[in-house]
């Protein structure tokens, strides 16, 4: 299992040595990304090349599946409502909601003159549809487990859709910004997955799965026309042959690729290309499994946290390009976020240790090339732990593997998510007791419970502390550790202007290419 | 030595049986199978059980095994697990990439090779011998990712001649595909020439010093006209297995290189199917391949045997006599 250099570290390696010897050379100094892509006047038209992973033959067009081509989604359809930068539910295809009293019906008014790209009117039975489609057993969505409190959905009438909750949820529009949402025409499950036809600022010209794909600008999207004439979609499974791609600028733009470190100064010191930083796109995170001997016992879990200081672990391993996580699973971006940082004390998880008899501690801690930041994160947490006595053997799994057979399978490792779900959900889907995302089988019943407080409160003010109150017990209870959330380096062409992408939103409709 | 030939074709149908056997059994180890691969951390129980049962993966493995075989004697190979396209046309379609780098690299990579191999062998112990033979080494042993590397770092980014990667993936037409040809081939020429190079050189050596290459340089035949005519038609047989092996090698799909210029044959198929546990495109591959190996290696035992008449007389006399030496055990037996 364990692998002893694989070829994408090593050439990883070989391209950062010499950066960093041509960086010595002429004694320029470290990395330094600008904090956010150029924006500026686009010129009107152009043809974008985005070169994706495509995750198998097997992707589809259909925004329900968990096989879903990510990319061509937010240029092609629209969901009911979307997530602004600080985790606020906005309008997208829906103007305005509103609820009854105890939060358990839920109203959504929507834009009227909307077309699909093949010229039908969207209305609210299309919205109903999709969520019928997303709640099909058979589709097996991965939104489904989320969403399944709903009871019934009608379209009232044309431009209102009333949702019943079989629970109440004050947050209930926030549930629906996943990108599983995307609106669907109604009766169109058996072609979607081909057709691609949404309402959104492209419309599909060609696609096949795991291969290439382009789109155009729809010229009556409601929102105003985008600004690039068309955007082509290539598929490249090997990150250092995307990243190639970049530099011969046979593409402008590498989607959901996170440039390691070394590779990301080779892009920003190379001519014409750049990189974007995308602040706190990816939680990190070390679940201990809570169903397991080493880590059922709170104190055990606790003196693992006690141990090491995130500050240390982002300093190391990011080379401090993303925020100390002090084990909250919460982003810092989002509104409901908790200000508070745990204590950092080894000598306190040294004591632990020796109050449990377990002064000599070892165990492994898995890692894998799926991520270029992951076995960092290990080493770096490993180096902290071992100040507290802990001795960490840090073990090196098969990418191809990782997920299914260590993760939720190995007392410890480390995994990630990307940041952009909303608060309700994130803390229900990978933190609630018997969630199939509850990737550190974490339970604690107090924690269930006001989350179900949460959910039924409908005054903003005290619906966010209990929200917070949760992250606390996650903090000082939970069986997951949030070392880091590291920024997202985005290698992209110099011509790129008003690139924008945060959590899973991507502006599609301003990104453009500058004159010349 | 046509009974030789019907050795060596029986040979290969068990060769090919195995092959496939292997394959099947050593994905069947794998962890994960292809409902989880293909999901992920997606991979909730029920997701994972929806999609089991849309591919029918419950079924018994020797079952399953066995329908396969039987399948594929017809010439049916299935369906992909993950795509639902026929696997006959997905693996031909990577194959016939394939070819258009391998081709190529053959034709260029082995006359140059024996050109060069030749060359030094001719002129042993000169400064163009120890040059050449150095370069040689040098190139068999860098790895050929890092020679692709450097050939794209090169001839892609520094001074853009050619597309450091294919695009449009299996949909890449040959007009495409061409300009992203070169570099792939001129990775494989370097990673292979040097094999070649040196059974050519030592081969050329050992043919310079025969007795009738002596005898002809004795009658008065000019040294060029006894290397070409004399020494090198003969010299050129040892290297046919070195040569036979490289080929086999790159027809097969060269899965590092291809996937370091995304080119869409043989290899990055390869790669695809066994990270998603594709199984029957996996076994098809495998076939395939264990096919080009037997069939190149055949030919090759064939051009040896055309080419060096001695081989064939060898065979013939053993044959004759074989029945001359066997005992006869009718006669002993008392009537």
């Amino acid at each position: 299992m364990t692998s002893a250099i694989d070829r994408r570290s090593l050439l990883a390696g070989a391209l950062g040595g010499a950066a960093a010897l041509g960086l010595a050379a002429c004694g320029a100094p470290a990395l330094s990304v600008p904090d956010r892509a150029a924006t500026g006047t686009a010129r009107g038209g152009g043809t974008m090349r985005i070169a994706r992973p495509a995750a198998s033959a097997a992707e589809t067009l259909d925004p329900a599946s968990s096989l879903s081509a990510y990319e061509y989604l937010g240029a092609i359809y629209n969901r009911v409502v979307r997530l602004d930068r600080n985790g606020e539910t906005v309008p997208d295809l829906a103007t305005d909601w509103s609820l009854n009293a105890d939060a358990t019906v839920w109203d959504f008014r929507l834009r009227s003159g909307v077309r699909f790209h093949d010229g039908r009117a969207l209305t609210a039975r299309d919205v109903r549809y999709t969520f019928q489609h997303i709640l099909d057993p058979e589709v097996a969505s991965p939104q489904a487990g989320t969403l399944s409190l709903i009871e019934s959905i009608d379209a009232v009438d044309p431009t209102t859709v009333r949702f019943r909750l079989s629970t109440p949820n004050a947050e209930f529009p926030s549930l629906l910004t996943a990108y599983q949402c995307y609106v669907i025409p109604e009766d169109s499950a058996d072609t979607i997955g081909s057709t691609g036809i949404g309402t959104g600022p492209f419309v599909l010209d060609s696609y096949t799965p795991a291969g290439a794909g382009a789109v155009r600008a729809n010229e009556d999207y409601f929102d105003g026309r985008a600004t690039l004439d068309r955007i082509e979609f290539f598929s490249i499974q090997d990150t250092s042959a995307r990243v190639n791609a970049l530099l011969s600028r046979q593409v402008d733009l590498l989607s959901q690729t996170n440039l390691d470190n070394p590779t990301a100064r080779v892009v920003a010191n190379s001519l014409g290309t750049t990189v974007a930083t995308v602040p706190n796109a990816q939680w990190y995170t070390i679940p201990m499994l809570a169903t397991s001997e080493e880590f059922a016992d709170p104190l055990m879990r606790r003196a693992m946290k006690l141990a090491y200081d995130p500050q240390a672990v982002l300093a190391t391993a990011l080379q401090g390009t993303g925020t100390p996580g002090w084990d909250n699973p919460v982003p810092p971006q989002l509104s409901a976020f908790l200000e508070y940082e745990r204590e950092y004390d080894p000598d306190q998880a040294r004591a632990i240790l020796k109050q449990l008899g377990r002064e000599d501690f070892t165990t492994r801690i898995h890692t894998s090339a799926y991520e270029p930041n992951f076995t960092a994160i290990a080493t770096a947490y490993a180096a902290q732990a071992a100040q507290a006595g802990i001795d960490l053997r840090i073990t090196n799994e098969a990418a191809d593997s990782y997920y299914t057979q260590i993760w939720m399978a190995r007392p410890l490792m480390v995994s990630y998510w990307f940041t952009g779900r909303p608060v309700d959900q994130l803390l229900n889907q990978i933190f609630r007791s018997g969630s199939s995302y509850n990737e550190s089988a974490w339970s604690n019943p107090q924690f269930d419970q006001l989350l179900d407080a949460a959910r039924a409160d409908t005054t903003e003010a005290t619906r966010r502390q209990k929200y917070q109150d949760a992250q606390r017990l996650v903090i000082d209870d939970g069986a997951a550790m949030t070392p880091v959330f590291g920024d997202r380096l985005v290698g992209l062409s110099e011509d790129v202007v008003n690139y924008d992408e945060y959590g899973f939103e991507f502006d599609y409709l301003a990104l453009g290419l500058t004159e010349g | 030595m046509l009974r030789m030939i019907a050795v060596r074709l029986a040979t290969s149908v068990v060769t090919l049986l195995l092959a496939s056997f292997f394959v099947f059994f050593a994905v069947q180890a794998l962890p994960g199978d292809v409902a989880e691969q293909l999901l992920g951390q997606n991979a909730t129980p029920e997701a994972v059980a929806a999609l089991r049962d849309t591919l029918d993966l419950d079924t018994n493995v020797w079952a399953r095994y066995l329908n396969w075989i039987a399948a594929a004697f017809t010439g049916d190979f299935g369906t992909s697990l993950v795509s639902g396209e026929a696997v006959s046309s997905i693996v031909w379609t990577a194959f016939s990439h394939s070819l258009l780098i391998a081709v190529p690299a053959i034709v260029v990579g082995i006359t140059l090779s024996l050109l060069i191999g030749i060359l030094t062998g001719a002129r042993r112990g000169t400064a163009t011998d120890s040059g050449l033979s150095v370069l040689a080494l040098v190139a068999m042993s860098i790895p050929e990712f890092v020679v692709a590397t450097v050939l794209v770092l090169t001839l892609a980014i520094a001074i853009p001649v050619f597309p450091a990667v294919v695009l449009r993936g299996p949909d890449a037409t040959v007009g495409d595909l061409l300009p992203a040809v070169v570099l792939p081939a001129a990775t494989l020429v370097i990673a292979m020439a040097a094999y070649v190079i040196r059974a050519m050189r030592s081969s050329t050596v050992d043919g310079l010093t025969t007795e009738y290459a002596t005898t002809a340089a004795l009658k008065g035949v000019p040294r060029r006209r006894v290397l070409w005519r004399h020494v090198a038609p003969t010299a050129v047989l040892p290297v046919l297995p070195v040569i036979s092996i490289n080929v086999a090698w790159l027809f097969g799909g060269v899965v590092v290189v291809e996937s370091v210029f995304n080119y869409p044959g043989l290899g990055t198929l390869m790669i695809e199917s066994v990270s998603n546990r594709d199984l029957p495109v996996l076994q098809a591959i495998a076939v395939l391949s264990a096919l080009v190996y037997v069939t190149v290696n055949l030919v090759a035992d064939l051009l040896a045997l055309v080419a060096d008449p001695r081989q064939r007389t060898l065979h013939q006399r053993h044959r004759r006599r074989t029945p001359a030496q066997a005992p006869a055990p009718a006669q002993e037996v008392p009537r």
